[in-house]
């Protein structure tokens, strides 16, 4: 690991001041020299391994504002602070019941060990775990740019079927996103030139001819919230997450379903998938798909078909276009069939 | 009473719990990098990023340029020192740092050693290498590999099996199948990082390093370093899991000592879980074709099994697991051939149930077509083909409960509930599938020494160079020293992980239980004879009783005639403070030299199928449910029962949670490890927990092991079979055999994952 | 680049720290000077300074001056002495390393020693009461055979207490699910499971 020096500010201002002074204004916030660190269980782990080489970390656990640490319920919404871990917000009582799809994708993350250090800003951002992104002697477009990508050929079986480009075929592995992605969550910046919202489909960044730019946050913008907008009938919703063994995995394909039903017929369909894309990935097609429909296996195989659509599989991975499409007819089915 | 410490049956012992328990749970168990070294360098490994070529340049500027860093070994620096040996002691003959070629990915390049663990690994990070690269070969079916016959190229593996005329049987069957199958590469992952701490005593080198063969080791080191072995010490008095990943010493030993030397001060390098995949062995990927073929009443009339391995190109390592299946049923005759396939890997080594992993899963996952094919019940047609003498050399077991295991296991598991039909078990949204398989293990026991003391006070002082990698061996020692000396198991002090102890085998082949219980027991019995003498003796408490009217029991010698003396009271007759003895155990059918050969860390293993009175094996039968997804196809195990029959149980408790542990490890085979290679680099590319999955918590549900009593006097005096290899030998098959059963679909190439029941 | 004083005013001041640190832990070996820092890197001085902080560990109180990337985990075993706490992964997948800060189950290698400034660590050396009784959680664990190896034990132990303490020990099916970030490789989860189950309405926090 590189040295770094480190600092604890007190204040958003102070932290945005600090970081804008030590980076330039056009670095990315994963490759710049200055990096907030808030649980540390992303960022940690990959400075180990020399792929973050900060060398100025801005821990954001000493902010005083008390905004950043709660969970506040109005008849708005519900607004999570950033440095909320995702074990606290995995466990209250009005998330469990008003959304239980973001309850669920945050219990089916990672271990409770790191739902305790981890902060739920910090896990919105959290890096692929693209095996040739972690180790620095492979190719790689997102950590070196122009260095190639030695996924694309290799070994795969992981990787997105989703959004992925010529440069970049890295998954976004995170669970909780794929949630705030399906509910149309808003994201709170505070950088050296003011605060801004963002909504969270603009948040991450197809990767494009550009897979190093991960992010629309600049380098010294801080997340303070998480918004998501009250949704009554999100009682019916559910996250259902497909991995290899039972627990402690990340998902081969995951799907956050959100349902307004009429009978059997569908309002509103929210949907967003997991494990599958190289960013929370919203799809919108599938939802057209079953507005105003009635919700049974066969619609929902219409509604997963249009979500793959545009699926480009590579040599191991080919089965997460049909591994995604039962994942979502399933969740799809499950949700439909929730005593709410 | 709980399910931790199953009720001893016959020829079975008390569950008692570990002795190293309190130890274990406090943190105070220390695991050789946290045995306190003062005045600490902190050494990092630099690794190749290439798998075949040379270093033509080694750039150490930026390296030497970080605060703290105090010293890089690398090329040049091991000049004086002798290239490890490939064999049961050296993991590879790869010297890394001797020349610049390099053999395998992950190859050591250099070593750096800093003030701090941080310093020492920015150093290292900053090492970089310019290769002269070739064009590697990765594994099967890359272009580049060379298969050559396995038979004599290794002392484990002399010959090919065979027996009858296996094609004129074959060709005559009236049912038979011809099928591939194949397993992966898999890395042991114990918890424990391997590490090398390193000092210099004057001429004395200490090192504290987990390993399963101190002894072994102790000799091995001293040869590279052209040292006398005395003056070398191996210290692991607690190993992390092993799996045989401990078994063979790797060049990083050699190179922190030297490390050591030139600083003169300890060296600690802690390899990373990444670099582990690199630097340390696995278990190689096979592949299988089997050809059975059997009459229509189910009795099987011809067998093939061939088989392939991946080796390094320098070593030959070969586990040639034909000798097991070869003798699993009465095949009528038997065909068998094993070929190694030289890739530019690093070498293999073993990992639990070496040759019965792969090549018993194959054999097991046929047999299950087999019966398909038969319209049979599985467990009917293994019992159909239950031989009375092995088959091919027809020598009798030594004992086989083979059949109890099964009749124990499925009454357990309620197999007599499942339907045949494929498919026809549902819960819900779940397609439900049974399945069974045999599991199979050598007895081998090897010579092994001890030394026990029994103080005036009454307290034993037992000391045995074998090791605690999480068997229980400390326990079952002081057991044995417990009953033989009649002494309370708080009495008993087990002294293990040491090479300057008495030397004991490598921990490896399930032989320790056996080998060092039968050391124990020697050595017990020879202090036991000196105490009767004293008892005995003119003017001692018991004198004018025979030795062979006496007992021991509970700190007295008890006469047949009812007297009975104090064991501290005929020590003080006897004018000592203590009755030590040192027993060397060489088992039956040992050669003149078996117990130098202990000595010298090369042990004779004797057992298994090479005896000349019986063949020796412990046998096994594993059920499993499995259940599906039906859209999803994630597969779950919720249930498991294992049935085993291992001679004398020493200790139920310890005896069970190695079983059942194996078991597990079993489930990890079946569905979750591989480690996965970059066909084009030849590199490990998943190289760390993350991506390399064994099973977590959540994914055991309910698991039952039974332990079937049986009696074995010819294994060895103690009358113990192994069984911490034999648990994880069924399971693959087992659930194989149960995926079938809820899919129709053979699924022959491990791990069995959600993508091959998709389609 | 800058001087830092510009901005310490908020957080710590390492230099004013670094004075009057006489009572930092003997044991406590230092990077090199920082004048040999600047001359190696040339990037400022504070790049490689130690940086002092305190921690609360097993209810005794350490003042350290450490490199700031060392992690809990190796402040634990190469600065404090405590060896128990184990190093699996270094790179939070295996949960070996599990220690309780302020009384939550963390990863200590995944946590910079300098975040933890102030906090309450608790180790497995910390659980034991003074006269030696065992945890009620140590206890079950020798009594169900909840290990073999021994490894992974001390993070198992920590885990399971603060997984108890969470609430996430109400059936086996939650303890298995809320264990799972604990991997041991000698499998003895049914054990682990089955001594949680016996320790959890002793266990009152640790």
């Amino acid at each position: 690991m590189r040295p770094f020096v480190y600092e604890q500010p007190t204040e958003i201002s102070t932290a945005a001041a600090m970081a804008s002074r030590f980076t330039r204004r056009d670095d990315q916030p994963t490759r710049a020299n200055a990096q907030f660190i808030a649980g540390g269980t992303n960022l940690a782990d990959y400075m180990k391994l020399g792929v973050a080489q900060p060398d100025r970390l801005l821990d954001l656990n000493r902010l005083a504002d008390p905004g950043l640490r709660q969970i506040r319920v109005t008849d708005d919404g519900i607004r999570f602070g950033a440095l909320v871990r995702m074990g606290e917000a995995a466990d209250h009582p009005d998330v469990k019941r008003r959304y239980p799809v973001i309850a669920d994708s945050l219990k089916l993350a990672a271990s409770g060990q790191i739902r305790n250090m981890a902060s739920l800003a910090g896990n919105i951002l959290q890096r692929t775990r693209c095996e040739y992104f972690r180790e620095t002697s492979w190719a790689c477009n997102k950590r070196v740019p122009g260095s190639g990508c030695a996924a694309m050929e290799g070994f795969n079986r992981q990787h997105a079927v989703l959004g992925a480009s010529d440069a970049c075929i890295a998954t976004y592995h995170g669970d909780f996103a794929q949630a705030l992605m399906a509910l149309d969550a808003i994201v709170h910046a505070e950088g050296a030139r003011g605060a801004r919202n963002i909504p969270f489909a603009k948040l991450h960044r197809q990767p494009g001819d550009t897979p190093h730019i991960e992010t629309d946050l600049a380098a010294d913008e801080i997340i303070t919230a998480i918004e998501v907008p009250a949704i009554p009938w999100a009682r019916r919703s559910l996250y259902l997450k497909i991995r290899d063994r039972e627990s402690y995995a990340f998902a081969l394909a995951s799907a956050a379903v959100a349902l307004d039903l009429d009978g059997d017929g569908v309002r509103e369909a929210r949907i967003a998938l997991g494990g599958l894309a190289t960013v929370p990935w919203r799809a919108g097609k599938a939802e057209e798909v079953l507005q105003g429909k009635p919700l049974d296996e066969h619609s929902a195989t219409i509604a997963a078909d249009a979500a793959f659509a545009d699926a480009v599989p590579r040599q191991h991975n080919a089965f997460k276009t049909e591994l995604g499409k039962r994942t979502l007819v399933r969740a799809l089915l499950e949700t439909r069939d929730m005593k709410v | 009473m709980d399910a931790a410490a199953p009720r001893p049956k016959d020829n079975q012992g008390e569950p008692l719990p570990r002795v190293d328990g309190r130890l274990k749970v406090t943190g105070q168990a220390h695991y050789p990098a946290d045995l306190p070294t003062g005045n600490i360098a902190y050494g990092a490994l630099a690794t190749s990023s290439i798998a075949k070529g040379k270093v033509t340049k080694l750039h150490l500027d930026d390296a030497r340029a970080v605060p703290g860093l105090l010293d890089i070994v690398t090329y040049g620096d091991m000049d004086k020192v002798e290239k490890p040996k490939f064999g049961n002691s050296g993991a590879t003959s790869v010297g890394p740092l001797h020349d610049r070629i390099i053999f395998h990915d992950g190859q050591i390049i250099a070593l750096a050693v800093a003030e701090t663990f941080e310093a020492a690994e920015e150093a290292a990070q900053l090492i970089r290498a310019e290769y002269e690269e070739e064009k590697p070969t990765a594994t099967f079916d890359s272009p580049g590999t060379a298969t050559i016959p396995a038979a004599g190229k290794s002392p484990l593996f002399k010959e090919d099996v065979k027996a009858g005329d296996f094609d004129a049987a074959y060709a005559g069957a009236a049912v038979k199948i011809d099928q591939r199958y194949s397993t992966p590469t898999q890395h042991h992952n114990p918890i424990e990082l391997f590490s090398t701490t390193a000092f210099w005593q004057g001429d004395q080198l200490v090192v504290h390093e987990p390993s399963q063969n101190v002894t072994g080791w102790k000799v091995e080191l001293a040869r590279q370093l052209k040292m006398d072995p005395g003056k070398v010490r191996i210290v692991s008095p607690f190993i992390g899991g092993a799996f045989g990943s401990k078994g063979p010493m790797t060049p990083r030993t050699a190179i922190v000592a030297v490390a050591a030397k030139r600083l003169g001060r300890p060296v600690r390098c802690v390899t990373s879980r990444m670099q582990a995949f690199g630097t340390q062995t696995y278990r190689a990927e096979t592949r299988h074709r089997i050809q059975i073929g059997a009459g229509k009443d189910g009795r099987i009339a011809a067998f093939a099994h061939e088989g392939w391995e991946v080796t390094s190109r320098p070593d030959s390592y070969v586990v040639g697991g034909t000798s097991a299946t070869g003798r699993m049923y009465d095949y009528g005759s038997i065909l068998t051939h094993v070929s190694l396939v030289q890739a530019d890997r690093n070498t293999p080594g073993y990992m639990r149930s070496p040759p019965e992993t792969p090549y018993v899963y194959a054999l097991e996952n046929a047999m299950d077509e087999m019966a398909v094919a038969l319209g049979m019940d599985p467990v009917e047609f293994r019992r159909i083909n239950e031989p009375k003498t092995e088959p091919i050399g027809k020598k009798p077991f030594s004992s086989r409960s083979l059949i109890q295991c099964y009749d124990q296991a499925a009454e357990a598991f309620g197999w007599a509930k499942r339907d045949p039909k494929v498919g026809a078990m549902r819960d819900r949204d779940w397609l439900v599938g049974m399945g069974c398989a045999t599991a199979i293990y050598p007895t081998a026991v090897a010579p092994c020494a001890a030394r026990v003391r029994l103080t005036v006070d009454g307290d034993v002082r037992l000391q045995c160079g074998s090791h605690e990698i999480g068997t229980g061996v400390r326990t079952v020692a002081a057991q044995m020293a417990s009953e033989r000396l009649g002494v309370g198991i708080d009495k008993i002090s087990v002294e293990m992980g040491d090479s300057s102890l008495p030397p004991a085998p490598v921990s490896g082949g399930s032989i320790s239980t056996a080998s060092v219980c039968s050391a124990v027991l020697k050595a017990c019995d020879a202090v036991r004879a000196k105490l009767y003498a004293g008892a005995t003796a003119e003017g001692g408490p018991l004198a004018g009783s025979h030795n062979d009217e006496l007992d021991l029991a509970d700190g007295k010698i008890v006469a047949k005639s009812g007297a009975s003396a104090k064991v501290e009271d005929v020590i003080k007759t006897m004018q000592v403070g203590a009755i030590e003895e040192y027993a060397e155990f060489a088992p039956k059918g040992a050669t003149p030299e078996a117990l130098k050969k202990l000595y010298a860390g090369t042990p004779e293993f004797h057992g298994g199928e090479q005896d000349e009175d019986s063949v020796k094996y412990a046998f096994g039968a594993e059920f499993v449910e499995v259940r599906i997804n039906r859209y999803t196809r994630e597969i779950r195990v919720p249930r498991l029962v294992g049935a085993f029959a291992a001679g004398r149980i020493m200790n139920t408790r310890t005896a069970r949670s190695q079983l059942m542990g194996g078991m597990i490890w079993g489930i990890g085979q079946a569905l979750h490890e591989a480690t996965e290679i970059d066909r084009r680099y030849a590199r490990y590319v998943n190289r760390d927990l993350q991506d390399y999955l064994v099973p977590v918590n959540a994914d055991i549900k309910d698991l039952q092991v039974i332990l079937v009593p049986e009696i074995d006097h010819a294994v060895n005096p103690a009358g113990v079979k192994g069984l911490g290899e034999l648990g994880n030998v069924g399971t693959a098959a087992a659930v194989a055999s149960a995926v079938y059963h809820a899919t129709g679909k053979r699924i022959r190439d491990l791990p069995i994952r959600i993508e091959q029941l998709l389609a | 680049m800058s001087q830092p004083s510009a901005l310490s005013a908020t957080g710590l001041n390492r230099r004013s720290f670094m004075t009057g640190t006489a009572s930092a832990a003997a044991a406590v070996p230092l990077l090199g000077s920082p004048v040999k820092a600047e001359a190696a890197h040339g990037s400022g001085a504070e790049l490689r300074q130690p940086v002092v902080t305190s921690l609360r560990i097993n209810k005794q109180s350490y003042e350290l001056s450490i490199d700031p990337r060392t992690s809990l985990l190796d402040v634990l075993r190469d600065h404090a002495g405590l060896t128990g706490t184990k190093k699996g992964c270094d790179h939070g997948q295996c949960g070996a390393c599990t220690v309780l800060v302020d009384g939550k189950r963390v990863l200590s290698c995944l946590s910079f020693a300098v975040m933890n400034g102030g906090k309450e660590v608790t180790t497995i050396e910390g659980l034991a009461s003074s006269d030696g009784a065992l945890h009620p959680m140590q206890q079950a664990f020798i009594d169900h055979d909840a290990f073999q190896c021994g490894y992974c034990t001390p993070g198992q132990i920590m885990s399971a207490i603060g997984c108890v303490n969470e609430g996430h020990a109400q059936s086996e099916g939650d303890i298995r699910e809320y264990m799972s970030g604990n991997i041991c490789r000698c499998a003895a989860y049914p054990n682990i499971v089955a001594a949680i189950m016996q320790a959890r309405d002793e266990t009152k926090g640790a």
